[in-house]
């Protein structure tokens, strides 16, 4: 489903974010990546659906290269990648209906979406979304009315919406709190199971990536140190993962980077 | 110290003062100024009722609409033209900063001319009328409309926008999607507030000769005719009242 081959992103200042990273993640996989904030979970997952520009190597989604496709081509593979983000990334002023309705805008011609036009069909698909995250009743609602749990199940709605072949995750419990987290968590794994759909999920807490995942991805300083199913990852092994970085100040610059850069990105 | 400044502070404002009344002439009434204010006044309580409508020639409702229209279409004008521009000078949505800085430019440049100028120039580009009037404050609103467009662009949360980019929107679905709804509300609100400035605009404007509820206006003053006077005026408050609450209570809904 998703392969990396000899993939490395080094950013312009020479800081390694991914560091020759090979690996295959299949379909109907739950994987979470762990990692310290700034071990390149991040650039990771946004390499995936080339959020993120990566220097050397190939992405691979379904056989095709992200790495290299181009214009229409690329937006196609993306509008099979479905994203949740850690801020939600909805558009305040709009409706949910209208925000579940975005994740449609890939499949219709551009002159079409000026005029919003949306089938009957795609309103139908956001509904059956918004019903799976059980918050069909707030559809007419303005985003920014909703709590942030709601918010975030709106964002998993639309990229339900896409009707997508796998889904990523970035750091999407971080600013919940924990009953919020166990709600969103326990809808992405519904969505795994019922619909066998992938998951890559991006976390920096243990235990909830030990109760969902069934394959854990530990990243420290932009190389894989830990890669194997849930039960595998013992305490030693996340002490690897989250030990001592041996070289503390190249992360922190790294860390200071991808903020950067994330802004400049919008 | 802080004691010390503020004395020099009082000190300072206080010679402005004693210059700036020191430069006024000294103000003096002449004979007739009594009697012109009461005239003004006996003309404002004592309408030229029969002005209001008069189904042969020019009349006050007549002259009123002609405003209305001025104003009307010189916003609409202006707020198809500045579209462009405050895209633009948007510096989160354009990235060349030259582009960003000429657009900036343009509109602060517009903003320079008030309303009147920039009639007095389309008189004389295309003849006195209401034409020149519809010119003046469609091309004078581009550059307020434009800076306030622009900078509720900037503070647009770019956040959607990555969404939508995820989703496999190209840049132009992704504009409509992410940045367009944020900034409808705005958009609509400014182009409201700027049809009431065009409205209390294109009254004046006639008196210079580009159309509207001005013209009779000056004429009416220049014969001392004081009733006339006097009803154009109840006429022009009354509409720009009604106008500025209409469109005040719309605005209210958009925010």
């Amino acid at each position: 489903m998703i392969a990396f081959k000899h993939v490395s992103k080094i950013y312009p200042n020479g800081i390694h974010g991914l560091h020759n990273i090979n690996l295959h993640i299949g379909e109907g996989e739950f994987v979470v990546i762990v990692g310290l904030s700034g071990a390149g979970k991040s650039t990771f997952l946004q390499s995936i659906n080339r959020l993120h520009e990566i220097s050397e190597g190939e992405i691979f989604i379904n056989n095709k290269s992200i790495t290299k496709a181009k214009g229409n081509e690329l937006y196609r593979i993306r509008r099979d990648i479905g994203m949740i983000f850690q801020n939600f990334n909805l558009v305040h002023r709009s409706t949910v209906m209208r925000n579940v309705l975005s994740g449609r805008v890939g499949y219709h011609s551009t002159l079409r979406m000026i005029l919003g036009l949306f089938p009957k069909k795609d309103k139908q698909l956001a509904m059956e979304a918004l019903r799976r995250v059980n918050i069909p009743e707030k559809a007419s609602m303005r985003a920014d009315q909703l709590s942030g749990g709601q918010q975030q199940r709106v964002s998993i709605a639309r990229a339900l919406a896409q009707e997508p072949k796998l889904i990523l995750a970035d750091e999407p419990v971080a600013s919940l709190d924990p009953m919020m987290t166990g709600q969103v968590m326990d809808d992405l794994l519904r969505i795994n199971q019922e619909l066998n759909m992938t998951m890559v999920v991006n976390l920096h807490d243990i235990e909830i990536a030990r109760k969902y995942a069934n394959r854990i991805i530990g990243l420290k300083a932009g190389k894989v140190v830990f890669d194997g199913k849930a039960d595998e990852a013992t305490d030693e092994a996340f002490a690897e993962i989250y030990g001592k970085a041996d070289k503390t100040s190249e992360r922190m610059g790294m860390e200071q980077y991808e903020r950067i850069e994330n802004t400049a990105n919008g | 110290m802080s004691r010390v400044r503020r004395i020099s502070i009082m000190m300072a404002i206080l010679c402005i003062y004693i210059w700036a009344f020191a430069g006024l002439p000294i103000v003096e009434l002449k004979e007739t100024s009594l009697e012109v204010i009461s005239a003004i006044f006996s003309g404002l309580f004592h309408p030229d009722w029969g002005y209001v409508y008069d189904p042969g020639g020019e009349d006050l409702l007549r002259g009123l609409l002609d405003t209305l229209a001025i104003a009307l279409l010189g916003t609409f004008i202006a707020a198809i033209l500045c579209v462009p521009f405050s895209f633009m000078a948007s510096k989160n949505i354009v990235k060349s900063k030259a582009t960003v800085g000429i657009s900036k430019f343009i509109l602060s440049f517009i903003r320079v001319f008030p309303d009147i100028v920039l009639a007095l120039l389309f008189i004389k580009a295309v003849g006195p009328g209401a034409f020149a009037g519809v010119l003046a404050l469609g091309i004078g609103a581009v550059g307020m409309l434009g800076k306030l467009i622009s900078e509720s662009v900037e503070s647009v949360d770019l956040n959607a926008k990555e969404a939508l980019t995820a989703t496999g929107a190209n840049p132009i679905k992704t504009f409509m999607f992410a940045v367009v709804p944020q900034v409808l509300p705005n958009f609509f609100s400014f182009i409201l507030y700027r049809f009431e400035v065009n409205v209390r605009a294109a009254t004046v404007l006639g008196i210079i000769g580009a159309g509207g509820i001005g013209t009779p206006l000056i004429f009416a003053l220049s014969v001392r005719d004081w009733e006339r006077v006097g009803v154009i005026l109840l006429g022009i408050i009354l509409m720009v009242t009604l106008i500025d609450l209409i469109s005040g209570k719309i605005r209210a809904r958009f925010t």
